[in-house]
C-alpha cells in the first residue's frame, strides 16, 4: 500500500514514465502495461488503482487542473477504496425506411468499492451499476499470492476472453456473449509470470442467472505482453443441456509511433441453435491515433459472418470516434457508426451518431 | 524488430482486414439472412409495424437465441409457433400485474419496458446482455401494439377459413407436449385455431394433473385481445414432476364448434433445486 508521502514521490516518476492510461485496452497497448497496472481487476475494467488514478489526473487530460497537495487516488483509507464511471449520451439513429430517432440516454453509471482487508493480498470487490437500472455487475473476493504471481477469485465476475473493450456492442463481443454486461458466477484462477498472463474461469454459464443444468462454462486466455506489442489466445466452452457453445479467439496489439492497433478474431459454434446457425465469425481491427495528449482518434472496422454455413450474409460496421479529455476525469466522445449488411434487412443498415460525456474517477 | 518491418506488418493486416470485411450482397437470402428455399424465407422487406414482420426481424433472429424450447426464460417461447399466444394479453410472470403485451397500450406492455430497460422492471433489460434494440426498432413494436397488437393478416384469413371448414382444434401449447422444462413452469399457454368460448372454460373442461389422478389447482384466463388463447396458471409454479393437461371434448369456440375429443399434453419439469 502506498502511503501519501510515497505517492507524491512517485507522481513525478509516473509523469515521466507513461503516456496515458484509462479503461480501454488500446491504452494498455499504447503504454505497454498490463491491464492490472491501472485496474484493480487483473483482467481490466472497473475500479482504478492508485497508479491508474494518478495517470488519469496527470497524463490523460489535455489540461490538468491543479488540486494542490491533495491528489485523488480512490483510496479513502489504507483498507478501503472507491471509484466510478458515468456515461451519458445523446444519440441519433437512422434506419432506412424510417424517420430518424434521437434520444438522451444515461448509458451507465457505475460505482466500485474495494475492501482491502489484507492490503496487497486479500480484497473484496463490488461493481454496482446504479443507472439506468440498479444491477450488480461484479462481486467477488480475490486472494493474491505473496509474490503476486498468482491469484484466485471467487464470486460474480466478468469472464476472461480477449480484449475487454469499452464498446459492449462490438461484434466480437456479440458473438461470444462475453462482455461487461454478462458477468457470471464462479471462480477464476490467474497466473502472472513476467511477460506471460493466464486466466481460467469456471462458472455457471448462465450470465449471472441461476444455474439451470449441470453444465459449466470454462473461459480462459493466455497472453504475452511486450513493451510495444502483445498477443493472446482465448477459449471458451459453455456446456449446457440445450447444446454446447464453444468459442475461440486470437487477439493482439501493436504500437507504431503515435498509433496503437488492436486486432481480434473470434469464432463460435453454438450447438443449441438450429441448423448450424451458431457457427459465427467476427473480427475487429482498430487504430487509435494519439493526436496529442488528451486527444485520440479511433477508427474501427468490424466484420461479422453470422452463419459460417451461409454465403452472402456478412455484416460490417465502421466507426470513427474522437475522444477528447479536456481535464482530468472528464472525457467527451463523439462519433459515427455505419453498419452495412444484406440489403433486404434494414436493421443491418443503421447509421448512428452520438456525443457522450464520460466522467470517471 | 525494426520499425519499418512491423509497420509493414500492420499495413498488411489493415489491408487484409479491409479486403476481408465486406458486407454480403444478400443473394439467395431472406431478410433474416437465411437461405431462401422451398418453404423457407420470409420474402424480405424491412421491419414494419405488423406481427409477422416483428416476428421475422426481431423475435426469430434475436429473441429465440434464448426464448425457445421448454426451458425458455420465464416460459416465454418467442418462436413463430408460440410467440403471439404467449405475448398478447398474457400476464408477465416477472410482474403478474402487467401484461406482456397490452393491446393498444405500449407503455403498459411489459415487453416494451423490458426492451427499453424502463426503471422498475424485474431482471435485466432485453435482449439479455445486449446489444439492446435501437429505439427505432422498439418504436415499430410500440406502433404494432398501439394499432391493437393484431395477428398477421395471413393468420386472420386462415383462421376465418378454419372457422368455416374445420372443427375447433389446438394449434400449439407452451410448454409443448412431451417437452422437458429445466425451470419451474409458472403458466401454460394454449393457442387454438379460433376464439375460445370462455363460458365453457371451467374445471371440468380443463384439468391439470401431477402424476396419476393428482389434481393441480389453477386458474384460467382468456387473454384480453387474444381470444384464441387460454392461459392456465397454477397456484404455484410447477416444480419437478410430470404433468398432464387435458382439454376436454366439450370445450368449444364461439361458433359452438367443440373439440369433440379430449386433447392431452404431457410435459416434465426437471429443475435443479
Amino acid at each position: 500500500m502506498i502511503t501519501r508521502a510515497l505517492r507524491y514521490l512517485l507522481l513525478p516518476l509516473l509523469m515521466l514514465a507513461a503516456f496515458e492510461a484509462h479503461a480501454e485496452p488500446y491504452l494498455a497497448v499504447q503504454t505497454g502495461f498490463k491491464c492490472g497496472q491501472c485496474h484493480v481487476n487483473p483482467t481490466g475494467g472497473g475500479e482504478r488503482t492508485v497508479f491508474g488514478n494518478i495517470f488519469a489526473q496527470t497524463q490523460l487530460a489535455a489540461h490538468h487542473i491543479d488540486t494542490g497537495s491533495d491528489v485523488w487516488t480512490g483510496e479513502l483509507s489504507k483498507f478501503f477504496s472507491v471509484g466510478g464511471d458515468l456515461r451519458a449520451q445523446a444519440q441519433v439513429t437512422k434506419q432506412p425506411g424510417s424517420s430518424s430517432t434521437d434520444d438522451f440516454e444515461v448509458e451507465q453509471g457505475r460505482v466500485y468499492a474495494s475492501a482491502n482487508v489484507i492490503p496487497g493480498r486479500l480484497y473484496v470487490y463490488v461493481d454496482e451499476q446504479v443507472a439506468p437500472t440498479s444491477i450488480n455487475r461484479e462481486a467477488y473476493g480475490v486472494y493474491w499470492s505473496k509474490n503476486h504471481d498468482w491469484y484466485v477469485k471467487a464470486g460474480q465476475m466478468y469472464l476472461p476472453f480477449g480484449f475487454r473493450l469499452q464498446d459492449q456492442t462490438a461484434l466480437v463481443q456479440q458473438i461470444t456473449g462475453i462482455n461487461m454486461t454478462t458477468p457470471d458466477q464462479g471462480v477464476e484462477f490467474g497466473v502472472e509470470r513476467g511477460h506471460w498472463d493466464a486466466q481460467l474461469a469456471i462458472s455457471n454459464g448462465t450470465a449471472g442467472g441461476p444455474e439451470v443444468d449441470h453444465g459449466k462454462q470454462y473461459s480462459g486466455q493466455l497472453s504475452y505482453v511486450e513493451g510495444f506489442w502483445r498477443v493472446g489466445l482465448a477459449a471458451n466452452i459453455n456446456s449446457a443441456a440445450a447444446g454446447n457453445k464453444t468459442a475461440g479467439g486470437l487477439f493482439g496489439g501493436l504500437r507504431t509511433g503515435s498509433v496503437s492497433w488492436l486486432g481480434q478474431v473470434d469464432i463460435t459454434d453454438d450447438k443449441s441453435l438450429p441448423a448450424q446457425s451458431g457457427r459465427q465469425l467476427a473480427t475487429l481491427l482498430e487504430a487509435n491515433w494519439r493526436i496529442a495528449q488528451g486527444h485520440n482518434l479511433k477508427l474501427t472496422h468490424e466484420y461479422l459472418d453470422p452463419n459460417r454455413s451461409v454465403s452472402n450474409d456478412a455484416q460490417t460496421r465502421y466507426s470513427i470516434v474522437y475522444e477528447m479529455t479536456p481535464i482530468q476525469y472528464v472525457q467527451i466522445r463523439s462519433g459515427f457508426r455505419y453498419s452495412d449488411g444484406i440489403p433486404q434487412n434494414n436493421l443491418q443498415h443503421l447509421k448512428i451518431g452520438f456525443v457522450e460525456l464520460h466522467g470517471f474517477f | 524488430m525494426s520499425f519499418a518491418r512491423y509497420k509493414t506488418i500492420v499495413a498488411s493486416l489493415a489491408a487484409a482486414g479491409a479486403l476481408y470485411g465486406c458486407a454480403g450482397n444478400g443473394n439467395g437470402l431472406d431478410s433474416n439472412g437465411n437461405p431462401v428455399g422451398p418453404g423457407g424465407g420470409s420474402g424480405g422487406g424491412g421491419l414494419t409495424a405488423d406481427f409477422q414482420s416483428i416476428q421475422d426481424n426481431v423475435f426469430t433472429p434475436i429473441c429465440t437465441k434464448c426464448h425457445q424450447g421448454a426451458s425458455a426464460p420465464e416460459g416465454l417461447q418467442l418462436d413463430a409457433t408460440h410467440s403471439y399466444a404467449a405475448l398478447v394479453g398474457v400476464a408477465s410472470t416477472e410482474q403478474p400485474s402487467v401484461l406482456r403485451v397490452a393491446a393498444g397500450d405500449p407503455d403498459s406492455s411489459y415487453i416494451i419496458r423490458k426492451l427499453q430497460g424502463t426503471p422498475g422492471i424485474s431482471g435485466q433489460q432485453m435482449p439479455f446482455g445486449g446489444p439492446y434494440l435501437p429505439q427505432s426498432t422498439i418504436d415499430v413494436i410500440r406502433q404494432w401494439i398501439t394499432n391493437g397488437a393484431q395477428k398477421p393478416a395471413s393468420a386472420q384469413s386462415i383462421e376465418a377459413a378454419v372457422k368455416s371448414v374445420q372443427r375447433f382444434a389446438v394449434d400449439s401449447t407452451s410448454p409443448d407436449d412431451g417437452s422437458i422444462a429445466s425451470a419451474p413452469v409458472p403458466q401454460i399457454v394454449v393457442a387454438f385455431n379460433g376464439n375460445v368460448d370462455s363460458n365453457l372454460v371451467n374445471n371440468t373442461t380443463v384439468t391439470l394433473e401431477s402424476g396419476p389422478d393428482q389434481p393441480v389447482l389453477f386458474t384460467t384466463a382468456v387473454p384480453t385481445g387474444n381470444p384464441s388463447a387460454l392461459v392456465i396458471k397454477p397456484q404455484v409454479p410447477l416444480s419437478n414432476g410430470t404433468y398432464r393437461l387435458t382439454l376436454h371434448g366439450p370445450l368449444a369456440n364461439m361458433n359452438a364448434q367443440a373439440l369433440g375429443s379430449d386433447v392431452s399434453l404431457t410435459f416434465t419439469v426437471d429443475a435443479l433445486q
